[in-house]
């Protein structure tokens, strides 16, 4: 459920939906939702001052995801 | 809607443009209690040069997460469905959310210190200084200063800037 509210969260604030992906990963760290957009969002997604992704982490804690990193990658980054 | 309280809003235009920028809201907001299988229902309005869109809803609990601790969560989801109008319209909105009467509460309560403290310079013929405050508090709190007939002012940088009432 987290991931489909991070993605619509996501997809509805960018110029390119079609290019949003959110990927859960379990890392040694704990869990991680990995989410990819165009690299011409990337700048949106982040906000001023990481403001944008600061509200992104703010409503997946509060839905329940305390705890997941949220990361914001571009599509072209390689891992 | 409240009309005749509504002198910012000029014409049909402008008013159509706010009512837009709340169904944009919330489709929005609607997709996300849908897919976290939250209760709320959507109510839009118009409040002067704004478009007001609340979630409502009798399961206080669902809507209690999505306020967060001192309106944390519903300041995040204000800017987020902020940014979602801004994409479809190609304007910065100025759109208020509320979740279950948060803002509509806490203006109440703002409203009835701005009051009291009026009432307190008025008596004691002294400055009355207020406790820090956010930008939307002041403003609640000098609206409720002015209409108990007394001037306010803010003082000191953020976060720590409060009201002073002034005694007439």
């Amino acid at each position: 459920m987290l991931d489909e509210a991070l993605e619509h969260l996501v997809k509805g604030i960018v110029d390119n939906p079609d290019d949003v992906h959110v990927a859960e990963r379990t890392l040694r760290r704990g869990r991680v939702l990995e989410v990819r957009v165009h690299p011409d969002d990337l700048g949106k997604v982040i906000g001023r001052n990481g403001r944008t992704a600061r509200a992104l982490r703010t409503v997946v804690g509060a839905l329940g995801g305390r705890g997941i990193r949220v990361d914001l990658v571009d599509v072209d980054q390689v891992r | 809607m409240t009309e005749g309280n509504t002198p910012v809003v000029e014409g049909e235009d402008a008013l159509t443009r706010l009512e837009q920028e709340g169904e944009i809201a919330a489709d929005y907001l609607e997709g996300l209690l849908d897919i976290a299988d939250l209760d709320g229902d959507i109510d839009m309005d118009v409040e002067g040069d704004r478009a007001a869109v609340s979630i409502v809803g009798d399961s206080g609990r669902d809507l209690q997460k999505l306020v967060g601790r001192d309106g944390e969560v519903l300041e995040a989801l204000q800017e987020l469905t902020r940014l979602a109008v801004h994409r479809e319209t190609g304007d910065r909105s100025r759109l208020m959310l509320d979740i279950g009467g948060f803002r509509a509460r806490k203006r109440a309560e703002l409203t009835e210190l701005g009051t009291k403290a009026a009432q307190d310079a008025k008596t004691s013929g002294e400055p009355v200084k207020l406790r820090p405050m956010t930008p939307f508090e002041r403003k609640v709190v000098h609206d409720a200063v002015a209409a108990a007939g007394l001037r306010s002012e803010s003082e000191g940088e953020e976060p720590q800037r409060r009201v002073v009432v002034l005694p007439a």
